[in-house]
């Protein structure tokens, strides 16, 4: 009886903004609808097959969507994890780095990225007058083979401060005991951190792996505020490809049929990291 | 046990105020309608009631705030909620048509979105505001869906659309005339650029300015082909036509890019509308591309001594193609089915007739007016581009026959182009499939 009654708020909350409108668009998903007309026309699978069909960038996307998750998820947890082994120990102040690394993360995205894109245009530029370096007068927004790079070093800069927390708090709750008798037993620092430390960190591995994962799937503002997906489509992600789709060229249906069609895939690869993930987890 | 209780409480009142949250959606008050009849007149003073007015174009909110102040002495029970925005106005537009709050006055590009709104729009013929519609907006405002007929729109503005160009430099280049054609232009950029200055400076980054560019070299090879820019569009759309087969297109257009390019910014592809107006504004570049009335006010305000310069692209060898385009890009629409049409119908007939309201364009907004008036203007762009347009004529809006989604497209292809990820025949492959694709049949 408690348990439904405490649930019953989150879960009509829930219902109401999340699973009806996910039934909604798989059912738009089946129209030809604008968006702005008052009925939308049934039309079957159409839409999908339009998907599937030679014309559609809807593929592109994903590819690239793909590369900047990959992107992602290596170097956020690769810099956050060699970040929070630093600021774990106990030095004058830790509790201050702690905090830089975490500022970038409470500001909101597009902020983040209006700024970089700021340093990028301008910041570059006066960079270049002042030292000659040749990499800072690239254009590293205009050009589509660097753009991608920029925007997915963005997106690590700002998220790296929740990696590090996340694995701070793992690295705290590993017991100091098994550290100091692996110590006594003559073990080399390399090995109690890849003997040790890292295993006994996989629960904050498999979390952080998994956020990274799903936070790199649904990436959309950055690349909004840095590059608006240009230039041309260089930096087009699937989110951006859905919105575009439903909002500026008016195929509700066809933007709802994309997302399903993401929304499905984005389900199967999180599973099967995760599965992945918790069958290498070891316990003390 | 009181906790239980208490949290029961708790979640029930939780869930409640959820609940009258989304029910809270107030239609309009029972009496609107009984006055919206009374109205019938179309004496404004004597109407009462809200009119909602949610529409894009930001820039003019304070001329906008001004003219509701104004007519609040015309009339007094009239309440007008205005509302604007500058992001993604179409998406925040389609959520409320769709949630059933339909704005009195909201804004669509003119031209071809009018038939995407039709089903919203209330068709202003026979309305006095016609009276003193320019009809160059007047027929951007047409129905293409219903034959070319109907006004379903009207414009805060109109525009002019051409090169911005500093006649300072021109004249330090010892340029006396604006270069007319094609070969005239790439003289003028080899003595601006031997000067020490940038030629162009083009804004790249931003979709919407290639197709403020293309649209005259359309017009010219609508010209050359001797059909009208509706029917060459309207070709393309039906994938009938070749880019290859309009060498204003596909040798003048392409050719235009890679001087813009050549002669331009050093990093193309990142330069936005802000760059593009300091770079012309603090002297560094002589033409600006891809713009219009719109930036006079923004680079004034950066430096007060800028000597503005206003012409034509030059498309082809023929100096006569070489025109400014006049029009009006984006509408207003009437609600048809406002709960006090009346009064909707005579603000906006007082805004389009009243003498402070044809004043108000040209004095307080400081826009091309979109109406019949001989007003003077203080903007080089509007008082050059009016003589201009009165010497030479003025060319076919060609943007409004496209929706913006295809603009974009088209904008995204040629940003690939001038990345070098795409050829030229690439580029006009692409070109020709997704025109079709986007604006045709649907």
């Amino acid at each position: 009886m408690e348990t439904l009654v405490f649930t019953l708020p989150a879960l009509f909350l829930v219902t109401m903004m999340m699973y009806i409108p996910f039934l909604m668009s798989g059912y738009y998903s089946l129209t030809e609808w604008n968006g702005i007309a008052k009925e939308p026309v049934f039309i079957g699978l159409a839409n999908f097959r339009e998907l599937f069909g030679s014309g559609s960038s809807f593929a592109g996307t994903i590819f690239f969507t793909l590369n900047y998750t990959l992107f992602f998820m290596v170097f956020s947890n690769i810099f956050a994890l060699a970040l929070a082994v630093a600021l774990a120990k106990k030095f004058r102040g830790a509790n201050v780095f702690r905090g830089l690394f975490f500022v970038p993360y409470i500001m909101s995205m597009t902020i983040v990225g209006f700024i970089w894109k700021f340093i990028f245009m301008k910041g570059f530029e006066k960079l270049f007058s002042l030292t000659g370096l040749g990499f800072l007068n690239l254009s590293w927004l205009g050009d589509p083979s660097l753009a991608f790079y920029s925007v997915a070093f963005v997106g690590v800069w700002q998220s790296l401060g929740f990696y590090v927390v996340l694995y701070i708090a793992g690295l705290k709750a590993i017991p100091e005991d098994i550290l100091e008798a692996a110590v006594v037993d003559g073990a080399t620092p390399m090995q109690k951190f890849f003997r040790i430390t890292l295993p006994l960190l996989g629960p904050s591995v498999t979390t952080c792996i998994f956020m990274s994962l799903t936070n790199g799937l649904k990436v959309f503002d950055i690349i909004l505020a840095l590059t608006k997906g240009g230039p041309g489509k260089a930096t087009y992600s699937t989110t951006m490809q859905i919105y575009q789709e439903a909002f500026t060229n008016n195929n509700y249906g066809l933007g709802s049929a994309e997302a399903i069609l993401y929304f499905i895939f984005v389900l199967i690869t999180t599973q099967l990291v995760l599965r992945i993930m918790s069958r290498r987890e070891v316990d003390l | 046990m009181k906790k239980k209780v208490l949290s029961a409480i708790l979640c029930a009142a939780m869930a409640l105020s959820a609940l009258t949250g989304c029910t809270s959606v107030a239609p309009a008050p029972a009496g609107a309608e009984a006055s919206a009849e009374d109205a019938g007149s179309g004496d404004a003073s004597a109407d009462s009631g809200e009119i909602y007015m949610f529409i894009s174009s930001p820039e003019y909110a304070d001329a906008i705030n001004t003219l509701i102040e104004e007519y609040k002495n015309v009339a007094p029970g009239v309440t007008i909620n205005y509302e604007t925005t500058q992001n993604d106005y179409p998406t925040l537009l389609k959520a409320k048509l769709n949630s059933g709050e339909v704005p009195d006055i909201f804004s669509s590009t003119s031209g071809k979105e009018i038939d995407t709104y039709l089903e919203y729009s209330y068709d202003l013929s026979g309305e006095p505001i016609m009276d003193t519609m320019d009809p160059a907006v007047a027929s951007a405002m047409a129905s293409t869906a219903n034959g070319g007929t109907g006004c379903y729109g009207f414009a805060i503005k109109g525009n002019y659309f051409g090169v911005v160009y500093n006649k300072d430099i021109f004249e330090e280049a010892g340029i006396t005339e604006f270069p007319e054609t094609v070969s005239a232009l790439a003289d003028a950029c080899e003595k601006i650029e031997a000067k020490g200055y940038k030629p162009f400076t083009t804004g790249f980054a931003e979709w919407w300015v290639f197709k403020h560019t293309y649209q005259s070299f359309v017009n010219a090879a609508a010209d050359a082909a001797g059909i009208s820019t509706a029917e060459l569009v309207a070709k393309f759309e039906k994938g009938e036509a070749k880019v290859s087969d309009y060498p204003e297109l596909y040798e003048n257009y392409f050719a235009f890019l890679d001087n813009a390019v050549k002669y331009g910014d050093a990093k193309p592809l990142e330069t936005d509308l802000s760059s593009e107006e300091a770079a012309f504004a603090n002297g560094e570049a002589a033409m600006m591309l891809g713009q219009g009335a719109w930036v006079e006010a923004d680079c004034l305000a950066i430096n007060p001594d800028l000597k503005i310069g206003f012409a034509g692209y030059p498309v082809t060898e023929d100096a006569a193609e070489c025109k400014v385009i006049s029009g009006s890009d984006q509408a207003l629409h009437v609600s048809k089915d406002s709960a006090n049409l009346q009064t909707v119908l005579n603000f906006v007939n007082w805004w389009y007739t009243s003498d402070y309201g044809k004043a108000w364009f040209t004095e307080v907004a400081g826009v091309v007016p979109p109406i019949v008036s001989d007003a003077p203007s203080d903007f080089e762009v509007i008082k050059q581009g009016s003589a201009l347009s009165a010497e030479k004529g003025s060319g076919a809006l060609a943007i409004c026959y496209s929706t913006d989604s295809w603009h974009q497209t088209c904008g995204q292809i040629l940003q690939s182009y001038i990345a070098g990820t795409i050829t030229k025949d690439e580029a006009c492959k692409q070109i020709e499939e997704q025109w079709a694709a986007i604006d045709g049949a649907k």
